[in-house]
């Protein structure tokens, strides 16, 4: 396991310049507030990816929607609670990237949201810490592989969670061994608590993949693209 | 003398006028802040018929976006090689896609407040950044805008770091490459009269 990462990791410097596809040399005009020129992401296993993409379409829609509708019975407040809970139970990984990418003033903001939100903020309900000017700093591995200049690697579609990258995806596995949560609990109870995580988020979100999948002409590559750029402003950031 | 006097007169005159013309022009903050307002108000409108609602958000939205230099950028190299034909087709259908598009999603936050955060200015361009506050997060939206005349035009509507121009390059960049140009426009008219059959107001439909 160990070697495989090892290798994985050296594939993933090794291609960082390389798998970018030159972009269309072409310049508009000097635009001062243009985004930086989107590396469109390489995707090898477009025919894989596009059946996962598929398969999570109709997990979505058939399963993970209805549910998601079925939580909107409950005040939006106390939704929001419950993501606040979950968002401080996941502090340790983001404090880890931090300190992992030298962002010393960020890891000292995470570990006293931690201390401000798991106190004053009953357990992580409430998050008083933002409003008193600490904002949530939002790392991980595959963050922090890009820091360093690790490529995306390829696009990868993974089955339930979504959208990834070989990188990110590595990053994923490394980030659960950062975590003490899955060693605290045991593997059902994680699984239920990150079912309900999730399908909370879902239940906040505005119909956001509903607005994609209704209004653009290849969900896929939309999705896929929006993937790409977003992590990429998320490891310059 | 008295000639010299007066022709200074009025030379004032008219620099004062021009400058307080120039004081008065709102700067690209207001006038995208007076847009999404506006956009807003005919969303809570809620006995207006669906026609005449399509119609005011129709007008709202192409009266500030610049849909001819957002498919220029979307293009690119492709706008170089297309017909004047094949481009105006693609500006039509993709101003109606757009327009369609931003309306579904600003829609979904008609309850929320926006905040117009700052506007940072250089010559001729602007970037508007404006953050919607939900009850769960904060999105950013931020606004491109290029000068023509007196008017501010968005040309790129960039949500938490993702380029909608930037977006539809890379995807339709790809269909390009696989179906052409002709092949582009077709889908893009397919899905068009998708969403008109199935009375599209931007609502999502459920599944």
């Amino acid at each position: 396991m160990k070697k495989i990462f090892l290798f994985l990791s050296l594939v993933l410097w090794l291609s960082a310049g390389t798998v970018f596809a030159a972009d269309d040399e072409f310049v508009f005009e000097e635009d001062p507030f243009a985004e930086a020129e989107p590396a469109s992401i390489a995707d090898p296993l477009e025919p894989v990816n596009r059946g996962f993409f598929w398969f999570n379409d109709k997990l979505y829609v058939y399963l993970l929607k209805p549910v998601a509708r079925g939580l909107r019975v409950i005040p939006e407040p106390a939704r929001v609670s419950v993501s606040n809970f979950f968002s401080n139970l996941g502090t340790p990984v983001r404090v880890a990237n931090n300190l992992f990418q030298l962002k010393i003033a960020n890891t000292g903001s995470e570990l006293a949201r931690l201390l401000l939100n798991s106190t004053f903020g009953l357990a992580g309900l409430f998050d008083p810490a933002s409003s008193w000017g600490l904002e949530k700093k939002e790392e991980d591995l595959g963050q922090t592989f890009g820091h360093y200049g690790a490529g995306t690697g390829f696009y990868l579609v993974l089955p339930v969670f979504g959208p990834s990258s070989l990188r990110d995806g590595i990053g994923r596995i490394g980030d659960y061994f950062i975590d003490p949560l899955p060693h605290a609990l045991k593997q059902e109870e994680l699984i239920g608590l990150s079912a309900l995580d999730q399908e909370n988020a879902l239940s906040l979100d505005k119909d956001t993949y509903e607005g994609i999948r209704k209004h653009e002409i290849d969900p896929y590559l939309f999705v896929r693209d929006a993937y790409a750029q977003h992590r990429e402003a998320k490891v310059k950031e | 003398m008295l000639f010299l006097k007066r022709f200074l007169g009025l030379f004032t005159g008219v620099v004062l006028l021009a400058s307080t013309a120039a004081v008065a022009a709102p700067g690209p903050l207001d006038q995208a802040r007076a847009t999404v307002d506006a956009v807003m108000a005919i969303l809570k409108e809620s006995n207006l018929e669906k026609q005449v609602r399509r119609e005011r958000l129709s007008a709202t939205i192409r009266a500030r976006f610049d849909f001819a230099e957002m498919s220029q950028r979307i293009l690119a190299l492709h706008w170089k090689n297309a017909s004047d034909q094949q481009r105006d087709r693609f500006v039509a259908l993709f101003s109606d896609l757009l327009e369609r598009n931003y309306i579904g999603r600003i829609e979904s936050y008609t309850n929320e407040k926006i905040d117009f955060v700052k506007e940072r200015v250089q010559g001729n361009r602007a970037a508007v950044d404006t953050l919607i506050m939900t009850k769960s997060a904060e999105i950013p939206i931020s606004y491109r805008m290029v000068q023509k005349g007196a008017e501010w035009m968005v040309y790129d509507v960039v949500i938490e770091s993702v380029s909608f121009v930037n977006n539809y390059r890379s995807s339709y960049g790809e269909i390009l490459k696989n179906e052409g140009f002709d092949g582009l426009l077709a889908r893009m008219s397919e899905k068009l009269a998708d969403l008109e059959k199935n009375g599209n107001n931007g609502k999502p439909t459920e599944p």
